[in-house]
C-alpha cells in the first residue's frame, strides 16, 4: 500500500519536472503541414516516457485529463447530465458496481470509451485522406475518411460513423450512426441510438494530444457532455492480441453474484 | 494505515472511468486486503484475464490453493512479463491483492514479489471497472 502511494506522489513530482522541461522535440507535421497524428499513443495519462514507466505504479492511466494539466491531480469530472429517469438507470449501475458493463460480454467498446482506454494503446496512422484509427483492446478499428458526408444508409454500430477534417491544428472528427449497446465511458453512462459525437484531438507537443468529445443525445442527455482526456506517445510500443473470448469466465461468476447481490451492491 | 487506504480511495477515484473488461469491484473486497505467500501451481496466460494459482500453507500446515486473477498477456507483455520464463510452477512468491466477497480462495491479485526481490504488477488496482467512489450522475 504504501509502496503504491509513494508510487503515486513520486510520479507527480517527476510529472511536474518532466512536463517544465524546455527540451520536448517539436510537433511533427505531414506533408500537408497538418499535425502529423501517426504513432501508437496512451490515452488517459499525461506522462511522457516509456509505457513502463506509465504502467509503474499509478500510471493506471484512463481518465479524465484536464487542459494543461501540469501535475496536480486531475480535475473533478463535471456530473453527466442525464434526465432525471436516465440519471436513475445510471445510478443503479453504478450501485451495482458496473457489473452491466457491456465490455464484460465482449462487447466492443465504442467511442468515446475506447479513447479514454488507459491500459491499453490505440494506434493512429494519418494519410492526407483518411485517418485510421487501431485499438489493441477489443480489435477496434475507426477508418475516418477526410472531408466526406457520412454515408446515406447507415445501419446501428458500436463504433459508429466518422468523418473527420481539420480545423486548423486540430483535426475534428464526427460521429454518428450509433447503436445503444455501449457505454459513453464511465460505469453506467449508456446513451441512445441518437447518440452523436464531435471530437477533438489537438496535437500540443511531441508527446501529447488533448482529446475532448462532446456528446450530443437528446433522448437522454439534458445539454450536451464533454469528455477529455489526453493521449500520450509511446514509442517503441506495437500493438498487441486481445481476444476476449478465449476464456470469458465473467457472465457465469456475475450470474451466481447477482443471486446474491448483497453482498456487493452499494 | 487506515488513513492510506483512504487516501488511495480517492486518488483512484479522481483517476476517473478507468473502466477495465469487467467490474473487479462486483467481484473482489477492496476492504479485505490480502498478502499471500506461496508456491506457484499453475500460471494461465490467458484473455481476457490471466490467473496465477498459488498453494499457500496457513499456520496450522493446511495447504489450500489460491485463484488469482489478472491483466490479460497483452498488458503483462508490456510491463515486463515473459509468459512461461518470468512466473514457472514451482516458484515461490508472495502476492498482494484483494478477496472475493464470497469468502473463497480467490483474489484478485496486484503486486507479485519474487525470490530475488524484484516486483512486477499482475492486476490492476483495488475497485477497478466498479466506478470509484462517486457516481457519474452525483451532483
Amino acid at each position: 500500500m504504501k509502496t503504491i502511494l509513494t508510487g503515486w506522489f513520486l510520479s507527480a513530482a517527476l510529472l511536474a519536472q518532466t512536463t517544465a522541461n524546455p527540451a520536448t522535440p517539436p510537433m511533427p507535421r505531414d506533408a500537408q503541414g497538418h499535425p502529423d497524428l501517426t504513432g501508437v499513443w496512451q490515452p488517459g495519462s499525461t506522462r511522457p516516457g516509456t509505457w513502463e514507466e506509465a504502467n509503474s505504479g499509478g500510471g493506471f492511466g484512463g481518465g479524465p485529463v484536464g487542459r494543461g494539466a501540469r501535475g496536480g491531480p486531475p480535475p473533478r469530472p463535471e456530473p453527466a447530465p442525464y434526465q432525471d429517469w436516465a440519471k436513475a438507470k445510471v445510478q443503479e449501475s453504478f450501485n451495482l458496481r458496473g457489473i452491466d458493463d457491456p465490455q464484460a460480454r465482449c462487447l466492443m467498446g465504442g467511442v468515446p470509451r475506447s479513447s479514454t482506454m488507459g491500459l491499453f494503446p490505440m494506434q493512429i496512422v494519418q494519410t492526407p485522406a483518411q485517418v485510421i484509427f487501431l485499438y489493441e483492446y477489443f480489435h477496434e478499428f475507426r477508418v475516418v475518411p477526410l472531408n466526406a458526408k457520412h454515408p446515406d444508409d447507415l445501419e446501428p454500430a458500436f463504433m459508429g460513423d466518422s468523418v473527420g477534417h481539420w480545423e486548423g491544428d486540430t483535426l475534428v472528427v464526427d460521429v454518428t450512426g450509433f447503436n445503444d449497446k455501449t457505454w459513453i465511458g464511465p460505469v453506467g453512462s449508456f446513451h441512445s441510438e441518437a447518440m452523436h459525437l464531435i471530437e477533438r484531438y489537438t496535437r500540443v507537443d511531441a508527446n501529447r494530444v488533448n482529446y475532448e468529445a462532446t456528446v450530443e443525445d437528446p433522448k437522454v442527455l439534458t445539454k450536451p457532455w464533454i469528455i477529455r482526456t489526453s493521449m500520450m506517445l509511446r514509442p517503441g510500443t506495437r500493438l498487441r492480441e486481445y481476444e476476449c473470448e478465449e476464456n470469458n469466465t465473467d457472465l457465469k461468476r456475475y450470474e451466481e453474484l447477482l443471486k446474491n447481490e448483497s453482498l456487493f451492491r452499494r | 494505515m487506515k488513513f492510506s487506504w483512504l487516501a488511495l480511495v480517492c486518488l483512484i477515484a479522481a483517476a476517473g472511468p478507468a473502466a477495465a473488461h469487467h467490474s473487479f469491484g462486483a467481484e473482489y473486497d477492496a476492504n479485505k486486503p490480502i498478502t499471500l505467500t506461496g508456491v506457484v501451481t499453475r500460471v494461465d496466460w490467458m484473455n481476457p484475464h490471466s490467473f496465477i494459482y498459488l498453494d499457500v500453507k496457513d499456520a496450522n500446515g493446511v495447504v489450500a490453493n489460491w485463484k488469482l486473477e489478472g491483466f490479460p498477456p497483452n498488458v503483462l507483455y508490456r510491463t515486463g512479463w515473459k509468459r512461461a520464463v518470468t512466473l514457472k510452477p514451482g516458484d515461490e512468491i508472495i502476492v498482494t491483492g484483494w478477496r472475493a466477497r464470497d469468502g473463497t480462495n480467490w483474489g484478485h491479485s496486484r503486486e507479485v514479489t519474487f525470490r530475488d526481490g524484484k516486483k512486477l504488477f499482475f492486476g490492476p488496482p483495488a475497485g477497478t471497472g466498479d466506478g470509484g467512489n462517486v457516481s457519474p450522475v452525483a451532483q
